[in-house]
């Protein structure tokens, strides 16, 4: 087509379309998509780089970064890949789409060369004992018997049939094609505008959801198991809280049983118990003298409770789960979330007063005394965690575009490979032998299916 | 787990017999050899489903969960496929190819250590009905019936294997026959095989289902992955997979369809597709980690 008068901007273009309107390149991306894509489940993908350090050693770790073999999934020259092979089904689609259905518009036809037939994949001539009138019924009997659609005509007493069955099942690779790129775009919308989150919500607590105008309380958080112990549900009960207090409404979610408000989805995700908070602590107090602490009183989060027989009450203000004092910066933290050294601060009161502040540690009791001044101790004894439920927070308007996909697929996948577009044309004339039939037909796929029927056509038009 | 290992020895025993039947029918030739090792198929596939049936019965849930019902699911999936096979082209000599699949198939889910056999209440992510199917079956108090994305991503997928061990079995049939009819060799037992043509049509054909099965099956592990993770897609090792095997498939299909392959070319890239299938089913699960460890 391109000519040297052809400005170069379009023989470029010209090239270009060239380059992607090919097969080889197809399978070229095909087989290339597959073999790199082994890589990133060899190498662990989104690992600290100290972790590849360890496996691989400093030179090939460097090699990793440089190539983003670490998310490689992600990298821009696999997003390269993937975006030629769009371009390559955009092209070809293109290319053979139009002409395909102008030819399936267009394709009926009630005359036609007969010296065409012997050229069929599937061709017979053969002489029949009877008039062309009852051919003609038998050709019929034989089209509507395997459920062709057909139409004939005649001059000179010729006799021409031209069927088919199955026309769609030539645009069923279109529709795969169609879907594939329907599923990369529901992909890059939701990243585009999508967001994922992960929240911790304690139960009774309340959470602001990210890009959204509500918040999010949980109710309830419980484990169910099985008779053997194992773990058969985790479940938390969430209530949507919209702005003025308005509960909207309230659900139980579970793994696989994410609740859904507004276009974004939230899962039941991980759960554990609080670092920084407890439900309850339970704390006794040894009197000045004695040996053995009174029972111990149960005392709620942030709640002032009094100790019976006493003047003392307490509040619980702190928790940390592994107590450590930092001297530098004369602070303390918590090592980790496990509940390796459980402390507590307390507020002291004696009557109203406020008498001490003291930590008390679960595993070292009596280590500091709590209370200045007098010989009466105070010792932490136990205490309830506050469970919290893990969150995972999903907007993906793009995931209804890929559900779209996948249907398109499933209904290219049925008439790709389970329709067939069979055509059969038959050609009748009397001659001196008695009627002389050309059969022949093509089909697009499953040649073997077709010969059997072709067969079975056949036997009805010689034999009745 | 006494009457479903009771059906698999049965099964077993069924499975071996008939191969030997098979290959005694490509070898001597006799009309009862063969019509004995097909009636014994029959008999092994409904063998094969009490074991599937068992294991439901026994676990309370569909036997789709551990590397061991996938096996027993997987042979069943090969034996319909080769049964249907053998109905519609009546080529007996393919059997003898298929039953020895299915024998070794049988032999290593038998082998494989017991923790792989045991049965075990569903984990949290595994359990999945369909509300639907649910709200349907409770009007009748069956809803324990249930069935969800679990059972219809592993079924789908396994039909898919199945359909691409067979089209293995049956391109590994049509190198042999094309090098002998290249040569010219006298050898009786090839001879007797179906010709390459129709092994290459046939090995065709069972790719043709496998694919959009295969298909089907990822993108309903996408939809169930979407209820309990939140995320349809994550590159998990087992996804990845099957998205490799996949492309394989579909390279084999362009290559056929479009660009006219026939033969020794579409045969090896037949080949290749199931080694990565082999992969995709047994070495992710052993070798790399991920969320499909446990099957």
């Amino acid at each position: 087509m391109t000519t040297d008068t052809d400005a170069w901007y379009r023989r470029a273009g010209s090239n270009i379309w060239y380059f992607f309107n090919s097969l080889k390149l197809t399978l070229f991306l095909l087989i290339t998509l597959a073999i790199v894509s082994i890589i990133g489940t060899v190498i662990e993908q989104n690992q600290q780089i100290e972790a590849y350090v360890r496996s691989y050693g400093m030179t090939w770790t460097k090699v990793i970064v440089y190539l983003r073999l670490h998310d490689m999934y992600h990298a821009s020259w696999f997003t390269a890949l993937l975006i030629l092979l769009v371009f390559n089904i955009i092209v070809c689609t293109f290319e053979r789409f139009p002409p395909k259905w102008k030819a399936i518009l267009r394709h009926k036809t009630d005359r036609f060369d007969p010296g065409l037939i012997a050229r069929l994949s599937n061709n017979a001539e053969f002489s029949v004992n009877v008039g062309v009138k009852d051919v003609g019924g038998r050709i019929e009997k034989a089209l509507r018997s395997k459920k062709f659609k057909f139409m004939s005509s005649e001059s000179n007493g010729e006799h021409y049939f031209y069927a088919w069955k199955g026309v769609s099942g030539r645009f069923g690779s279109d529709f795969i094609h169609i879907s594939l790129l329907l599923i990369l775009l529901g992909s890059i919308v939701g990243s585009a505008i999508g967001y994922k989150d992960f929240k911790q919500i304690y139960v009774d607590g309340m959470i602001k959801v990210p890009q959204a105008d509500f918040a999010l309380r949980l109710d309830k958080f419980w484990i169910e198991y099985y008779e053997t112990g194992q773990i058969r549900q985790y479940n938390s009960l969430l209530t949507v809280v919209e702005e003025g207090n308005k509960e909207i409404m309230t659900k139980q979610i579970w793994v696989n049983e994410p609740l859904y408000y507004k276009g974004i989805r939230f899962y039941q995700s991980s759960y554990g118990t609080a670092w920084d908070r407890v439900d309850t602590a339970y704390v006794a107090l040894k009197k000045g003298g004695k040996t053995e602490a009174d029972d111990p009183v149960p005392v709620k989060w942030e709640e002032l409770a009094k100790l019976p027989g006493s003047a003392y009450s307490v509040r619980v203000v702190s928790y940390l789960s592994d107590f450590a004092y930092d001297e530098r910066t004369n602070s303390v933290t918590s090592l980790s979330p496990e509940p390796n050294n459980p402390a507590i601060r307390l507020e002291v009161y004696k009557g109203d007063k406020l008498v001490s502040t003291p930590w008390l540690f679960l595993k070292y009791p009596g280590v500091f005394p709590s209370i200045p001044g007098v010989k009466d101790d105070l010792v932490f004894s136990g205490y309830r965690p506050l469970l919290y439920s893990g969150i995972s927070i999903n907007k993906d308007p793009g995931t209804n575009i890929v559900w779209v996909g996948a249907i398109v697929m499933g209904f290219g996948f049925i008439l790709a490979f389970f329709v067939y577009h069979r055509r059969v044309w038959v050609h009748v004339r009397s001659t001196n032998e008695g009627t002389r039939v050309k059969l022949g037909g093509t089909i697009n796929k499953n040649q073997l299916l077709f010969e059997k029927e072709f067969q079975h056509i056949r036997d009805v038009i010689e034999k009745g | 787990m006494i009457l479903s290992l009771l059906f698999f020895t049965f099964s077993f025993i069924f499975y071996v017999i008939a191969a030997l039947l098979y290959i005694g029918n490509w070898v001597f030739k006799k009309r009862w050899l063969g019509q004995t090792a097909t009636a014994l198929s029959y008999i092994a596939l409904f063998s094969t489903s009490l074991i599937l049936i068992m294991r439901a019965a026994e676990s309370g849930h569909a036997p789709f969960s551990n590397l061991y019902e996938s096996m027993v699911l997987f042979v069943w999936g090969v034996n319909v496929g080769y049964l249907a096979l053998e109905y519609k082209h009546g080529v007996k000599i393919i059997g003898a190819f298929v039953m020895v699949i299915e024998s070794l198939a049988m032999l290593s889910a038998a082998l494989l250590p017991y923790r792989f056999k045991s049965i075990e209440p569903l984990n949290p992510a595994l359990q999945n009905k369909w509300h639907w199917l649910v709200d349907l079956l409770a009007k009748v108090g069956l809803e324990k019936y249930a069935i969800g994305w679990l059972d219809f991503h592993v079924f789908t997928t396994f039909i898919g294997y199945a359909a691409f061990a067979i089209s293995f079995g049956l391109s590994i049939m049509y190198l042999i026959k094309s090098r002998a009819e290249e040569k010219g060799g006298t050898n009786q037992a090839i001879a007797s095989l179906p010709d390459s043509t129709m092994l290459d049509e046939l090995g065709y054909r069972a790719i043709a289902w496998g694919f959009p099965f295969l298909a089907v099956g990822i993108v309903s592990g996408a939809v169930w992955a979407n209820y309990a993770w939140g995320t349809y897609w994550s590159w998990d090792p087992k996804e990845t997979w099957s998205l490799i095997t996949w492309f394989v498939y579909a390279a084999y299909l362009h290559a056929r369809v479009t660009r006219g392959w026939r033969g020794k070319r579409c045969a090896y890239l037949s080949l290749l597709g199931f080694l990565a299938v082999v992969f995709l089913y047994w070495g992710v699960s052993f070798i790399l980690p991920g969320l499909h460890a446990y099957a």
